[in-house]
């Protein structure tokens, strides 16, 4: 699934192209009218009589019935056309253009993530109104917990029969490359919730996860001057020698700071997700969850002990929980 | 019909800054309500009501609500809160997928209220919805224009 570089920039050479550009407009079916209010009302279980109640509304500083705000997109949404329909390919816009661009490189996942609305007006009964649509901007490729993805932005004006903007709303989508393919069943699909990425071992930290794995919490230390360092690295920073030897930690330390990750929420994770550095009595810093209390409880100088734990996929890791 | 005002129902100088308002704003959603609200706004992608598209084809676990549905639900809070016409901006980031089956609480909470210009105050509300285990679904803002005491 994955598009090599030639692909990509040859697709963000054709998305410059995309920002700024005009992206169709969709003028409204039908005018505003009571039947789609109540049908949107009645799903809301919005009974606010504005919307639906004829004389009240005419008491009301609206002088008559208007729709609910949070309605304006619904009056322009172009008509379901079923793919089987020889007008699909006629209703193409150029939004979908551009959707059926990021398709043609891989980027096959949508979907929506912010709606910002804008309201000038409410809509009254009768209004005739048109989305016009540009492609404000496109982000760069990002990685997302969906996979590699970009962000499209799309501002709908919406204008009434004088051409008067009531509103506009700005609507973002992510195309993502949906970092593996989908289960062929659910239950499947919900087994494929992706864990904690395991740890890269190599020359100069594989022996620190060995150790973890023995359940022993090691710190290196320098072998000419003695000090201490974490996370392992060939290099003494003081002396820079090059000897070092593993020293087992007690586990015990206190929580030098600490910071509480609400998003964005990567999957294999719990949120809040607490992260502390903590220092070791022995004397140099690491970097762990800290477990076993809630976040708020959490405070700087809090005397934690080690425990090293198995997590999903067998692997094991160090967390630090308040000491007893 | 119900008791609803149809004025603004909070006036500026009645609101102030942290003060909150919470509303459930549907209780275990039906796979119903979300077909309803397909019919309603014309959003008829398959993701959100035919679940065979929605496990067998997208991986997921069933059929989500559209976006949009939990941003009318909130902004039924706000408007049964603030009043008719006063809203002027409102907009959400979709943070979390809604369920069928699931609780939704929306929060409002004032962040700023302008200074009186024409008599009017805009009053900023930050805005989130939670689902019945406490994690927020839309998060988001809302700005609108209130009169003095009403």
């Amino acid at each position: 699934m994955a598009t090599d570089a030639k692909r990509k920039a040859e697709l963000e050479e054709k998305l410059r192209d995309w920002v700024g550009a005009d992206a169709g407009s969709c003028p409204a079916p039908d005018v505003v009218n009571g039947q789609m209010i109540r049908h949107w009302c009645a799903v809301m279980g919005d009974s606010n009589p504005v919307y639906q109640d004829a004389e009240a509304a005419k008491n009301s500083i609206h002088g008559g019935i208007v729709a609910p705000p949070a309605m304006m997109n619904a009056w322009t949404m172009p008509p379901f056309v079923p793919p089987w329909d020889d007008l699909a390919a006629e209703a193409t816009d150029g939004e979908q253009e551009l959707h059926q661009l990021f398709e043609q490189y891989g980027y096959t996942g949508v979907v929506g993530t912010d709606h910002d609305m804008e309201i000038r007006r409410y809509l009254r009964l009768g209004d005739e109104i048109t989305a016009s649509k540009v492609v404000e901007a496109i982000s760069e490729e990002k990685p997302t917990p969906l996979g590699l993805g970009y962000f499209i932005d799309v501002r709908w004006i919406f204008r009434d029969q004088n051409d008067e903007e009531v509103g506009s709303l700005l609507f973002r989508t992510m195309r993502y490359q949906p970092a593996q393919e989908a289960m062929p069943v659910s239950s499947a699909a919900v087994s494929s919730v992706p864990t904690r990425l395991p740890p890269p071992k190599g020359h100069d930290n594989a022996w620190w996860w060995e150790g973890i794995d023995r359940g022993e919490l090691l710190i290196q230390k320098c072998s000419a001057c003695g000090v201490l360092r974490h996370p392992p690295r060939p290099m003494c920073g003081e002396c820079q020698s090059l000897d070092w030897e593993p020293e087992a930690s007690a586990g015990s330390g206190t929580v030098y700071s600490f910071t509480v990750l609400h998003h964005p929420q990567v999957p294999g994770y719990e949120y809040p997700l607490v992260v502390g550095l903590i220092e070791l009595d022995e004397g140099t810093r690491i970097v762990a969850n800290v477990v076993g209390c809630e976040p708020g409880e959490l405070q700087i100088g809090l005397v934690v002990e080690a425990h090293i734990e198995k997590v999903e996929g067998g692997m094991k890791l160090p967390f630090f929980r308040p000491a007893r | 019909m119900s008791t609803h005002a149809t004025n603004p129902k909070i006036g500026y100088d009645q609101l102030s800054v942290g003060q909150e308002n919470e509303a459930v704003v549907v209780e275990n959603l039906t796979r119903t309500q979300i077909v309803q609200y397909a019919g309603a706004s014309g959003d008829f992608n398959p993701i959100h009501h035919d679940e065979t598209f929605a496990t067998k084809a997208a991986g997921y676990p069933s059929v989500f609500a559209h976006g949009m549905l939990t941003m009318g639900l909130t902004g039924k809070m706000l408007t049964d809160w603030l009043g008719d016409g006063v809203l002027r901006d409102f907009g959400v980031r979709f943070v979390s997928q809604v369920w069928p089956g699931d609780t939704l609480t929306a929060r409002g909470t004032v962040v700023s209220i302008g200074e009186p210009k024409d008599g009017e105050c805009a009053v900023e509300i930050e805005l989130v919805t939670r689902n019945q285990k406490g994690r927020p679904v839309v998060t988001g803002s809302a700005t609108a224009s209130l009169p003095a005491r009403v």
